[in-house]
C-alpha cells in the first residue's frame, strides 16, 4: 500500500438521498505510482464521477480516497485533470493558456522555460502568440496538455480527452500523452469508453460495470511504449479485451433482466 | 474561356470612378465615406439656415446657421468659459456613472449568477428600467441637499440599468468549465476573479457603459435645465434666455462632439476587452 500513488476503499456514492442503487458501489482501487491505468466501461457506470473525486473535485459519501497516503481535500495542480472539452480561455494567447497553473502557483517567472519546452514538445512551436481561437480541435486539445503538464503533476487524469478529435489526431496523441507519462513517471488515469485506446495507452485496464457503478475485472496491458497498434499481440490484447467486456456486460444485462421479471 | 476576359466593357466615368473607389485601402474608404456625411450634414445645416434666414416668421434666429455658429463657438472656446462648462457637466458624468458601475457591476454579477435572483429580479427591474431618469426629479430635489447631488442621482438611475443588465448577460456568458479548470489548476478566489470572471466578463460590462453613457449624456442637458448654474444643459438654457442663438447652437455642437468622443472611448473599451474572434 505504501507504494501506491492512489488509494481508494470502500468507496460508495449517491448523487442524491433517493437514489434506490449508489451511483458508485464499494470501489476498491489501488493504482501505484508510474502506473497508467484506463477505466472502461458504459456510459453511465460512473467513470467520470470517480475520476472527479480522484481530482478533489467531488467527494464520496461514505469511503476514502487517498493521494500518498493522504486524504483529498480539495483540488490541486498536482494531480491534474484534462477534460473532454479543452476549456481553454478564449481571452488568452497559447502561451497565456499554459501558463496559467504556474501563474496561479505565482513560480511562471522561473518556469517559463517549461511552457516554451512543453508547447515545443506537442507541437506548438509556430503558435505560441495566437489566440487560441485561431487553433483545430486537436491543437487546442495540446495546449490543455501542455497546460496540464506546466505545473509537473505527479497525477495527470484524463476524461475521454480525445473523443471529440478525429482519428488521426486522437490516435496520434494517444500515443503521445502515453509516451509523455510513461517517461516522466507521471500516473495516469484515463477514463474511455474506447477499448482501442485503452490498449494503446494503458498498463492496466480496469472494466467497471453500470447501475450500480462497481469494478467487475482486470486486464494486464504487458506491451512496451512505444506500442505498435499494427503488431499481432496489440490485436490478441485488444480482441481478449473485448471478449471480456463483453462476457461481463453480458451476464450484468441477464442481471437486470432477472431482476426485472 | 479567356476571349470574354479580353473584351472590355466601355465604361462610363461614373462606373470607372467608383471601380477606383472600390479599390482603395479599406481605412481610405472608410475616412472618405465619413467627411462626406459630415459634409451632408453640415449642407443640410446650412440650407436650413437659408430657409430660416429667408422666412419673415423665423428670420429672428438665422443664427442657428452654420457660420455664425462657429464664429460664436470659436469665441467660446477663446474665452475659456467654454473649459468650465465642459467641465460641469463632465464632473456630473463621471461621478454618476461611476456609482452606476459601483452598483451595477455587483448587482447585474448577482442577476447573471443565480437564477432565483434573476428571477426575482426581473420585472421590478425592467418596470424600473422603463421610468425616464427625469421622472426621479422631484424625489431627487427632496432627497439631496444641493441641485448637483439631485442631478448626480439622475445619473446614476439612467446609468445603473444598462450596466446591469450588460453585466448580467456577461455573467451568463461565463462557461462554467472555466472555473472547473481554473480550480483545477490552483486558484485561490482573488484569481479566480482576477484571471476567469473579470476578462470574461470586461467586454459585456463596456458594452454595458457605452449604453449608460449614451443614455446619461442624453438625461444630463435636461437635468441641468434645473437648479444649477453650471454645465452644458445651463448654459442652453442661459443662451436661450439671452437670445443667444449662435452661443446656444454652438453648445449643441459640442454636446454633440463630447457625445461622439464619450461612445468613441467606450468603444475603443469594448474592443480592447472583447474576446471573440470573427
Ligand atoms: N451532478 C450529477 N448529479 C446527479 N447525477 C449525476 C451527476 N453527474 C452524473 N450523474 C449520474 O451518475 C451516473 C454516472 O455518471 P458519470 O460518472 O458521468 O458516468 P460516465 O462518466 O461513466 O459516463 C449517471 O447515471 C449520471 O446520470
Ligand atoms: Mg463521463
Amino acid at each position: 500500500m505504501s507504494a501506491s500513488n492512489i488509494w481508494i476503499s470502500d468507496l460508495t456514492h449517491y448523487y442524491n438521498k433517493k437514489q434506490k442503487s449508489p451511483t458508485l458501489d464499494n470501489i476498491n482501487l489501488s493504482i501505484p505510482k508510474g502506473q497508467l491505468t484506463a477505466l472502461i466501461g458504459r456510459s453511465g457506470c460512473g467513470k467520470s464521477t470517480l475520476l472527479q473525486m480522484m481530482a478533489g473535485l467531488l467527494f464520496p459519501s461514505d469511503g476514502a480516497v487517498r493521494i500518498n497516503g493522504q486524504t483529498i481535500v480539495k483540488p490541486s495542480a498536482k494531480w491534474n485533470m484534462m477534460f473532454q472539452k479543452p476549456s481553454l480561455y478564449p481571452w488568452m494567447t497559447v502561451r497565456e493558456n499554459a501558463a496559467l497553473g504556474l501563474v496561479f502557483a505565482g513560480t511562471y517567472k522561473e518556469k517559463a522555460d517549461r511552457v516554451e519546452e512543453l508547447l515545443d514538445m506537442v507541437g506548438l512551436k509556430e503558435h505560441k502568440d495566437k489566440n487560441v481561437q485561431q487553433l483545430s480541435g486537436g491543437q487546442q486539445q495540446r495546449v490543455a496538455l501542455a497546460r496540464s503538464l506546466a505545473t509537473e503533476p505527479e497525477i495527470l487524469l484524463l476524461d475521454e480527452p480525445f473523443s471529440a478529435l478525429d482519428a488521426f489526431t486522437r490516435t496520434a496523441l494517444q500515443t503521445e500523452v502515453a509516451q509523455i507519462c510513461h517517461d516522466q513517471n507521471i500516473t495516469m488515469v484515463l477514463v474511455t469508453h474506447d477499448i482501442e485506446e485503452a490498449v494503446a495507452m494503458a498498463d492496466k485496464v480496469i472494466i467497471m460495470s453500470h447501475n450500480p457503478g462497481k469494478i467487475v475485472g482486470e486486464k494486464d496491458i504487458p506491451l512496451h511504449y512505444p506500442r505498435d497498434r499494427s503488431s499481432k499481440d496489440f490485436a490478441t490484447l485488444k480482441e481478449e479485451l473485448f471478449a471480456e467486456f463483453e462476457k461481463i456486460d453480458l451476464e450484468k444485462q441477464r442481471e437486470l433482466e432477472a431482476m426485472a421479471s | 474561356m479567356t476571349t470574354a476576359a479580353t473584351i472590355t466593357p466601355k465604361a462610363g466615368w461614373f462606373a470607372n470612378a467608383m471601380s477606383g473607389y472600390g479599390k482603395m485601402p479599406l481605412w481610405m474608404q472608410s475616412a472618405t465615406n465619413a467627411t462626406l456625411g459630415m459634409t451632408i450634414l453640415l449642407v443640410l445645416w446650412w440650407i436650413g439656415g437659408l430657409l430660416i434666414a429667408s422666412n419673415p416668421d423665423t428670420e429672428a434666429f438665422a443664427n442657428f446657421a452654420p457660420g455664425p455658429t462657429l464664429v460664436s463657438l470659436w469665441h467660446l472656446i477663446e474665452s475659456g468659459t467654454l473649459w468650465e462648462t465642459i467641465y460641469s457637466s463632465l464632473y456630473r458624468i463621471i461621478i454618476g456613472l461611476f456609482w452606476g458601475i459601483v452598483i451595477g457591476v455587483p448587482v447585474g454579477v448577482l442577476v447573471g449568477y443565480f437564477l432565483n435572483f434573476r428571477q426575482v429580479a426581473n420585472m421590478p427591474f425592467q418596470f424600473l428600467r422603463m421610468i425616464s431618469p427625469l421622472a426621479w426629479m422631484p424625489i431627487a430635489v427632496l432627497a439631496f441637499e444641493t441641485w448637483d447631488q439631485a442631478i448626480i442621482f439622475l445619473l446614476a438611475m439612467a446609468t445603473v440599468w444598462p450596466i446591469i443588465f450588460g453585466t448580467a448577460h456577461g455573467v451568463q456568458r461565463i462557461d462554467p468549465n472555466w472555473f472547473r479548470v481554473a480550480k483545477n489548476l490552483g486558484a485561490d478566489g482573488y484569481q479566480m476573479l482576477r484571471r476567469v470572471i473579470m476578462p470574461a466578463i470586461a467586454q459585456d460590462v463596456f458594452a454595458g457603459i457605452r449604453l449608460a453613457i449614451g443614455v446619461a449624456w442624453v438625461v444630463l442637458v435636461p437635468a441641468e435645465y434645473l437648479g444649477v448654474t453650471s454645465g452644458l444643459g445651463y448654459a442652453i438654457n442661459d443662451a436661450r434666455d439671452t437670445l443667444d442663438y449662435d452661443k446656444l447652437a454652438a453648445i449643441v455642437v459640442v454636446i454633440g462632439v463630447i457625445g461622439y468622443l464619450l461612445d468613441f472611448i467606450a468603444m475603443k473599451l469594448i474592443k480592447r476587452y472583447s474576446w471573440h474572434v470573427e
